[in-house]
């Protein structure tokens, strides 16, 4: 099995809290013991200021609000990313086009295998 | 805009028209002048094409005086006068021989905007010539409301859609990782799943606006029969408190992993047992806070889990994590008791 986020630390952005516990059961399945949540776009960028991350997960829409700052940030930190949502078309604002996107629900090899990539660039 | 003090020329000329216009048409005149959809005519001889005849339910529209209103340009009326296609449109219409229709964005005095559908055609003299344009108006603005709001609640929709499926996918993968017995799996995705979709059935019948807190409780306790089957032994005390669709959802799925616990190990698993739930509203320093107590009294004697559950879990940290609330479970012996302490409405994130 894909143990590739072993020893690394991630930042989950995502305000549906059984979403939440979906995302990590399977980061737990990949090796991850160094989970850090975020419901509000406030919390993430409190985070990002304050402690580093080796990737994050990063969910397009937070209660109505657009989570773009967050990837501002994000970029900013040089932290590695891809964006989760509900929505077929995610709708990133061009600064953000490149970035991979995961639609809900996850697959699980597709969660392990972006964030496998995310972490080798 | 143009000023209006200073009268152009074709400006006077256009108010020298109107009465002979009104004479000229007579009954006519009468019947578009007391007719409830807005109209006006204006000068095609004349070059912007300026009002001569608006009738009151446009004056009513608009909210123009008449006088103000006639002898200006019909551009005057379109408040994206500075849009090249909608004067290109509005500049067809009056240009071409067939009637034109479309809709586009006016303004009213005070500057408010409202959408109309728009036909103008072309009223001709004896000679077939051009001489007044005819343009009739009907309101859009309630439409176009509408629309929005209709398109704001597909948008929720397709949002909601995919993170119940993601919801749904927790379920089933707790449920599976701790239940090794696959009936036992099977009851408890069901369960969590009827949970899930009588917070929606609460929230559709709001048109996903929300719902009250006593509606949520009851919602919760009703498929165990608890509300109508035990009037003696279950007591509900509070306001029925308006709640986002965020907090309905939470607090739906709190409340029936508590209904469960009480059902199976708690106060409702004898004939003896009572639940009491009731909240307040309560002022803080950083805005108002619901407080709400779940007291079970008179069950078997509690003694504390081993381990949090899935369900302990869930109302722990769905709670705290998205309604930035608070929450307490306290398996004291006598009875379990919770307190959810949660941002009131208007404070809630």
């Amino acid at each position: 099995m894909n143990k590739s986020m072993a020893g690394r630390s991630i930042l989950v952005v995502e305000d549906e809290m059984m979403v939440l516990m979906t995302i990590e059961g399977m980061l737990e399945d990949l090796g991850c013991e160094d989970v850090t949540v975020a419901a509000t776009v406030e919390q993430a960028l409190a985070l990002i200021a304050a402690q580093s991350f080796d990737v994050a997960m990063l969910d397009v829409n937070l209660n109505g609000t657009k989570s773009y700052p967050v990837a501002d940030a994000l970029a900013a930190h040089a932290v590695p990313f891809l964006f989760s949502t509900g929505y077929s078309d995610v709708g990133a604002t061009n600064a953000h086009k490149h970035r991979p996107v995961l639609s809900k629900p996850f697959q699980h090899e597709k969660l392990g295998a972006t964030l496998t990539a995310l972490l080798a660039h | 805009m143009q000023d209006v003090l200073t009268k152009s020329d074709e400006q006077i000329v256009a108010e020298g028209n109107v009465d002979s216009f009104r004479q000229d048409l007579g009954p006519f005149v009468v019947a578009a002048e007391n007719t409830r959809m807005p109209m006006i005519f204006t000068d095609a001889n004349l070059p912007g094409n300026p009002l001569i005849f608006a009738n009151k339910a446009f004056l009513q529209l608009t909210g123009y005086d008449r006088d103000h209103l006639l002898g200006q340009p019909f551009h005057f009326l379109i408040a994206r006068g500075r849009d090249p296609e909608a004067l290109t449109w509005a500049d067809a219409g009056f240009g071409e021989d067939a009637a034109a229709a479309s809709e586009d964005c006016y303004h009213r005095k005070d500057g408010t905007e409202f959408w109309a559908a728009t036909s103008i055609s072309p009223v001709r003299d004896a000679a077939d010539q051009i001489v007044q344009h005819f343009a009739s108006f009907v309101d859009l603005t309630r439409h176009k409301e509408e629309q929005r709001h209709s398109n704001m609640l597909i948008d929720e929709l397709n949002h909601r859609v995919k993170n119940t499926l993601a919801t749904v996918q927790s379920i089933v993968r707790q449920a599976l990782q701790k239940e090794t017995n696959p009936v036992a799996a099977r009851e408890s995705i069901e369960s969590r799943l009827f949970a899930l979709s009588r917070s929606h059935d609460i929230l559709a019948a709001a048109i996903w606006r929300g719902a009250g807190l006593r509606n949520i409780v009851e919602a919760a306790l009703e498929p165990f029969g608890l509300v109508s089957g035990n009037p003696e032994r279950i007591f509900i005390r509070g306001g029925n408190i308006d709640l986002p669709p965020k907090a309905t959802l939470a607090l739906g799925i709190a409340f029936h992993e508590l209904a469960t616990n009480a059902i199976k190990y708690g106060a409702l698993s004898n004939e003896a047992g009572s639940l009491l739930i009731e909240w307040t509203v309560e002022p803080a320093a950083t805005g108002d806070r619901i407080v709400l107590y779940w007291r079970e009294s008179g069950g078997p004697l509690v003694e504390p889990p081993l381990h949090r559950g899935f369900g302990s879990h869930v109302i722990e940290r769905g709670l705290a994590h998205e309604l930035e609330g608070s929450v307490d479970l306290d398996f004291a012996p006598t009875g379990v008791v919770v307190t959810i302490d949660i941002p009131a409405p208007g404070s809630l994130p």
